[in-house]
């Protein structure tokens, strides 16, 4: 098993005729996603890469069927988009969208939310279960270099620090049952302890990785959930950006999450609250799995 | 970004909110002129210095005067320094008789916007979130229904107030909120709202952070945006600004560069790995010259900036190139950004260390560029960041001990 994707996911891509829909289609087609529709207005009748193209999401859906979609619309117009997927009943939703005004992301995963569907992004590179899918530009046309197939559920923050520590499993002979890249904006569509719930609900998986950043409390909530003994699945963590707490208040380094507003949600303090929570803290993605192994051995 | 008052409170005013008369000045004429037309000779003005930056009624950047005192106020006031700014425009506000303060705030949880009240305003909220947590009344906003006076009414009785107080409050509580909505605030703080001698709440202090990436829709904000500064507020370097023009100029990802006291030059991607680096540079006993967070573009501009802005600089002796494994954009467009900025400074990678770790998408023309300059250590396959930045502050390190920079051909 795997978590929110597999093969059997049947993909719609929405803005399927912009350059980077059709750039991550055609390798997530070679990767054997099965990608079965896309949608931009107008466009209808069309074929991008063999896929037909439709005006609305809903005739995609009576059509082929399609379960999730892979949202390409920039941040202007993914409000529209996410809200027509829900409408057409698409269970679970990838936004690439950089930078959604705030107001506009929290009524979107508001939506999303009281509909029980799932939303991974904004901001994010994608989400991929190795061997299975993978939707969005998760891994390029080198996927398999990458994410291998393993035991290993992996969720960060950051999109290219997802391919370091996927690739470090797949270097040491581990391996990933899903990698989600769950985007670096503030607000997100799910939490981080959201998703670790998911791994420790699929018997497929053994251990979890997570890469957290200063700001927010996407890892507080795993802490408390750890403690609270909902999560019992071994967990590593690589929190990075203590380097911040070293220069003055209000310097805005890297994604626009990790901007540190109070001392609890600096990575040095979230590396203690994870460390005391009973999961192993790496400092470098090569200690990962060395981590992992000790960690599967007890 | 933050706005001053005079733009905060106008976006209050445009929600149908009541805020207090003002004028701004720049210079202490006008501020007494103002003062008499808002409040007549006799009446009571605040002088604010229009900067940004909170607390400032702490830091004596607040006076409440007479009219016929407001001249020697402002001129007291004017070109003086607040936390390194010099104060050169001031906002002349009428004075709102209160009787006593209280708080109130919206920003942003996980997940929802989030209204904080407390019936203790006009202090320092932290404190007394600390001393008497119990006096803090916390509420999530649904953003699809908003906020309803009823939810707004129960937090302010939750927070204490008299009933009689409570249904004015809630009403001007629920405009707030729209008022935060439709100006894309990603912070809003009330400290404090007064409580005047008739029982009217008015608001007070109004403080106004808006979210960057909502700016199109609020055309009058965007050149504000332009004045953005460095850390702690020090106005940005050369160096920075030259960057920061590129990054509009220039097509692609956003280029993000900001100038530290080290010696080492990072040109390092990726919000994730940019943070990374960093910290393994420190951990590894080396001093970083600047953080740099770059998304690879289609043309090499934004990276030539960043490199130009780095080797102009006479303190810094070395350069990590450090990007994740690359998954869609090309190796070779990075090191030909690289190959252009060392001609143009006429820098030696055999004086001055340069280690690249770059792997993905046209590695091997990338590779072939750096073969053109001896010296430059472009790491195997298979090195991970980590190594890398041990590489580049062991070759800073070995550099002759205090020798001047020979990196110049």
């Amino acid at each position: 098993m795997s978590i929110l994707i597999d093969e059997t996911t049947r993909v719609v891509v929405q803005g399927a005729t912009g350059n980077q829909a059709r750039f991550d289609m055609k390798f997530c087609l070679e990767y054997g996603t099965r990608i079965v529709a896309g949608v931009t207005p107008g466009r209808g009748g069309e074929t991008v890469e063999g896929v037909p193209i439709f005006n609305t999401v809903e005739a995609a859906v009576r059509a082929t069927g399609a379960n999730a979609s892979a949202i390409y619309v920039p941040a202007r117009g993914v409000s529209d988009a996410i809200l027509e997927a829900l409408d057409s009943g698409i269970g679970m939703m990838l936004s690439l969208a950089e930078n959604v005004p705030r107001h506009d992301a929290a009524r979107m995963v508001a939506a999303v939310r009281r509909a029980g569907a799932h939303l991974v992004g904004f901001n994010t590179n994608g989400i991929i279960s190795p061997g299975k899918s993978k939707m969005g530009g998760i891994g390029g046309d080198r996927a398999n270099d990458i994410y291998a197939p393993g035991r290993i559920g992996v969720c960060s923050r950051s999109g290219g620090m997802s391919a370091e520590i996927c690739l470090s499993l797949t270097e040491d002979g581990l391996g990933a049952s899903t990698c989600v890249s769950m985007g670096g904006d503030p607000l997100v569509g799910m939490r981080l302890v959201e998703v670790l719930r998911m791994f420790e609900a699929d018997p497929e998986t053994d251990a979890t990785v997570i890469y957290g950043e200063p700001g927010g409390t996407h890892e507080l909530e795993v802490a408390q959930a750890l403690r609270a003994g909902e999560l019992r699945k071994p967990v590593i963590a690589l929190v990075v950006g203590s380097f911040q707490e070293n220069y003055p208040q209000g310097a805005s380094f890297g994604h626009v999450a990790a901007m540190i507003s109070d001392a609890d949600d600096t990575a040095t303090a979230k590396r203690r609250m994870l460390s005391q929570a009973g999961v192993r803290v790496a400092k470098t993605v090569d200690e990962i799995p060395g981590l992992l192994r000790e960690a599967l051995r007890d | 970004m933050r706005l001053l008052e005079d733009a905060a409170k106008e976006a209050l005013r445009s929600a149908g909110i009541d805020v207090p008369r003002a004028a701004v000045v720049a210079d202490a004429r006008a501020a007494a002129l103002a003062a008499e037309a808002l409040v007549g000779a006799g009446g009571r003005v605040a002088v604010k210095a229009l900067v940004a930056a909170g607390r400032r009624g702490k830091a004596g950047a607040v006076v409440v005067c007479r009219a016929a005192e407001c001249e020697a106020s402002a001129a007291g006031m004017l070109n003086a320094q607040f936390e390194g700014q010099p104060i050169a425009r001031l906002y002349i506000e009428e004075a709102v008789d209160i009787a006593s303060e209280l708080y109130a705030s919206f920003a942003f949880g996980p997940l929802v916007p989030r209204l904080v009240v407390s019936r203790f305003g006009g202090v320092d909220i932290e404190a007394v979130a600390h001393e008497q947590p119990e006096a803090i009344v916390m509420r999530d906003i649904d953003p699809i229904d908003g906020l309803r006076t009823w939810q707004a009414a129960a937090a302010w009785e939750a927070a204490g107030l008299p009933s009689a107080q409570v249904p004015k409050l809630a009403e001007l509580t629920v405009k707030l909120y729209r008022a935060f909505c439709a100006s894309d605030g990603l912070m809003l703080e009330l400290n404090p709202i007064a409580i005047t001698g008739e029982g009217e709440p008015r608001v007070v202090g109004t403080m106004l952070e808006v979210d960057d990436n909502a700016l199109h829709r609020h055309p009058g904000w965007e050149e504000l945006a332009q004045a953005t500064a460095g850390p702690g507020g020090r106005p940005l370097t050369a160096g920075e600004r030259a960057v920061a023009v590129a990054n509009r100029t220039f097509p692609g990802g956003a280029t993000r560069y900001t100038e530290l006291d080290g010696d080492i030059g990072l040109l390092v991607s990726g919000g994730g790995a940019s943070l990374y680096q960093h910290d393994l540079i420190l951990e590894y006993g080396g001093r970083p010259a600047n953080h740099t967070d770059f998304s690879p573009t289609p043309t090499p501009d934004k990276h030539v900036a960043v490199l130009d802005a780095i080797f102009v600089r006479p303190d810094v002796r070395g350069l990590l190139v450090g990007c994740n494994y690359l998954q869609l954009a090309r190796c070779d467009l990075i090191v030909e950004a690289l190959a252009i900025s060392l001609r143009k400074h006429g820098i030696d990678p055999r004086h001055f260390p340069i280690v690249i770790r770059l792997f993905g998408p046209n590695e091997a023309q990338a590779r072939a560029i750096a073969d053109g300059f001896p010296g430059i250590d472009y790491m195997p396959r298979g090195t991970t960041l980590a190594q890398a930045c041990q590489a580049i502050v062991e070759a800073v390190r070995a550099l002759p001990e205090g020798a001047p920079r020979s990196g110049q051909r």
